[in-house]
């Protein structure tokens, strides 16, 4: 099978406090640490099985910056073949629409059975790219992924719903995937296949190689971290004193 | 490890020479008597295997983390980090070979390539973004302080504390600190602190294999040092003192660097201070690694305990001085959760209270936070005191 697998490197800002910079559109970055995005290590892992049951190849793909090849390196020392980097820097307003019409075209030109994605990308969270990415190549596409296996060129693929419901779709081939997290057990890369990662050449592609003029559907206007609310009570005392002062509010509302 | 079969290996020189680039050069000087073996505390918890003394030969032949099969990386990799960087094996190696060197080499490489444990990630973003290992806010840090009344560092003064992330944060361990603070008062001396500007030293994440972060943490804080005019610094913290004295200077900071537990012995012998109070406890003294065998500080703390009245210093038999046993909580294994059965501050707390201790005393925040906790899951009420503690109580004024 072959398949493209499409990355995004990320801000960690899980554990992290996060500031606006001057602008008011963007984060300051200067103390962050980058990574793949978390569920597109998920989707990584869940091509890098299918390539293992199946064989073929797995191309990483991603819209970034320069920063953004450490990341495709790392897809390639995880069991990438080929890795394709368009250069973030030469587009602007990057919106969910925007950033999947730019990934089709370059997916256009590559033969491929599947596309997987993560679900979500943790720094914008627009959920977007994987179904506009499917609708522009005109193949079929499951969200909030949280199975795929393969067989007699069907895909079996269940969805993750609220309420603890799965859905159980059969697919034809192919598709994009949009996976959730927590699906697999992204591996570790071994020492030898970083070495071998580290010689293989990142194919970069920009401006000049994509000849569609792109409008992004939506421009960011501001970015601000929502107002305190003012019904924080923050409650003080020995462990026994907080514990039963807590409990007496949860009562009082009706919680429990 | 029955059925063994023979296995033919595919020695792997790139991998040993990016290795060696790393820094595990003394992996070519081991010549494998196992001697390091014997001493590691993973051959006391007994329930894991952990062969240190291949780790120079696999070294050698590239084949360290370098498994195809997924699980069985897994396996390495987890190995990896289970190496606290006690170096109880440097100490009784013939040859002197740095094993946690050897084992870092391999995590950096992995660490670059996002391949390490999902915790140890968490530590280094928020050391990067807070300045230390908790993710606490960094205008919180010199909260302890201003409860004491600790004045932020000038030039003019003789000495800058540093307190070290725990003490700085940790309810239990905020003591410590101003335990610190108040013996310096008592002395005397200048001192102020460098609030918010202060950040983690970096010895946990380098040891984890973050080079590039620790060089980067380490570069600002040397900045800052010498912005303010820092000569002299007092450390609580063991994992501070040999990262400020032996690998600062790497980076061009220069720093005359002392450990409380010297100094308070010190300011004690040069008759400075006299602890008056009695302290009619049992009390052992646990060394931690980094102040002990990395340190070469025994008697300092020891001294001290033995200068305050009423207090009967006890030891663990076999395993005290260079022959002490980890507390399990060096190199990154702090934030790390092994399996009940296959932790090392479980056999420590055992050999402490075996002799019959009432109080366990420490000089390092880690060891202090892992006996704690673990005597707390055994439901054993016995305290756990770092030094500095201690010897307050002996000097303070009575309220």
């Amino acid at each position: 099978m072959d398949l493209i697998v499409c990355i995004k490197r990320v801000p960690q800002t899980a554990e992290a406090e996060v500031k606006i910079d001057s602008s008011g559109k963007d984060i300051v970055r200067d103390r962050l640490t980058f990574d793949m995005n978390e569920a597109d290590s998920y989707a990584l892992e869940a091509a890098i099985l299918l390539k293992e049951k199946f064989g073929g190849t797995i191309t990483a793909l991603s819209l970034g910056t320069a920063d953004a090849e450490d990341t495709l390196r790392i897809a390639l020392a995880k069991g990438a073949d080929s890795a394709i980097r368009i250069r973030a820097e030469e587009f602007v307003e990057l919106d969910g629409f925007k950033t999947a019409a730019l990934l089709k075209e370059v997916i256009k030109d590559i033969k491929f059975d599947a596309i997987f994605t993560g679900c979500m990308a943790t720094d914008d969270s627009y959920y977007q790219v994987g179904p506009v990415l499917a609708e522009l190549l005109r193949v079929g596409h499951a969200t909030l992924v949280s199975k795929v296996e393969v067989a007699d060129g069907k895909a079996q693929v269940n969805r993750e719903l609220e309420g603890g419901l799965i859905e159980h779709l059969e697919m034809s081939l192919p598709a994009v995937f949009a996976v959730q997290t927590g699906i697999n057990e992204p591996r570790y890369a071994s020492l030898i296949a970083i070495r071998r990662a580290a010689g293989k050449e990142i194919r970069v592609v920009g401006k000049e190689d994509i000849s569609l003029e792109l409008k992004s559907n939506s421009t960011l206007e501001e970015l601000f971290l929502p107002p305190v609310g003012k019904r924080a009570e923050i409650l003080s005392g020995s462990t026994d004193e907080i514990s039963a002062k807590a409990a007496t509010i949860i009562k009082e509302k009706g919680l429990i | 490890m029955a059925n063994k079969k023979n296995v033919v290996v595919e020695i792997n020189p790139e991998i040993r020479d990016a290795l060696v680039e790393m820094g595990a050069i003394d992996a070519y000087k081991c010549y494998q008597c196992g001697k390091c073996a014997s001493v590691c505390p993973w051959f006391q918890v007994g329930t894991y295997e952990f062969l240190v003394f291949r780790f120079p030969l696999e070294t050698v032949l590239g084949l360290i983390a370098s498994s195809e099969d997924k699980d069985d990386l897994a396996r390495e990799v987890e190995k990896l980090y289970r190496c606290v960087g006690c170096e109880a094996c440097v100490d009784q190696c013939p040859l002197g070979v740095k094993m946690p060197q050897i084992l870092r080499s391999a995590r950096r490489i992995l660490v670059d390539f996002g391949s390490y444990p999902e915790n140890l990630k968490s530590v280094v973003q928020k050391i990067r973004n807070a300045g230390n290992p908790l993710g606490e806010l960094r205008e919180r840090r010199s909260d302890w302080a201003s409860k004491a009344a600790v004045k932020n560092f000038e030039s003019r003064m003789d000495l800058m504390y540093f307190a070290c992330c725990l003490p700085s944060y940790d309810r239990r361990l905020q003591n410590v600190a101003m335990a610190t603070a108040g013996i310096l008062e008592i002395v005397g001396v200048s001192y102020g602190i460098l609030g918010v500007k202060e950040s983690c030293c970096g010895e946990a994440i380098r040891r984890i294999g973050a080079e590039k972060v620790y060089n980067e943490t380490a570069r600002s804080n040397i900045e800052n040092f010498r912005e303010v005019g820092v000569r002299k610094v007092l450390v609580t913290s063991p994992h501070c003192y040999v990262t400020f004295k032996k690998e600062y200077p790497d980076l061009g900071g220069e720093f005359d660097v002392i450990h409380a537990m010297e100094y308070f012995w010190n300011c004690i012998d040069s008759g400075k201070l006299t602890p008056k109070r009695s302290f009619q406890k049992k009390v052992v003294y646990h060394d931690p690694c980094t102040l002990g065998r990395q340190s070469g500080i025994y008697e300092a703390p020891r001294n001290i305990l033995k200068s305050i009245p009423g207090l009967e210093l006890l030891e663990v038999e076999d395993f005290s001085r260079n022959l002490s046993l980890c507390c399990g909580a060096g190199s990154g294994a702090l934030w790390i959760d092994w399996e009940k059965g296959e932790r090392m501050a479980d056999i420590r707390i055992k050999q402490l209270l075996d002799t019959g201790a009432e109080v366990i005393a420490v000089a390092c925040p880690y060891c202090l936070q892992m006996f704690e906790e673990t005597l707390k899951a055994m439901g054993v009420d016995v305290p756990v005191m770092d030094v500095s503690e201690i010897l307050h109580d002996s000097i303070r004024e009575q309220k």
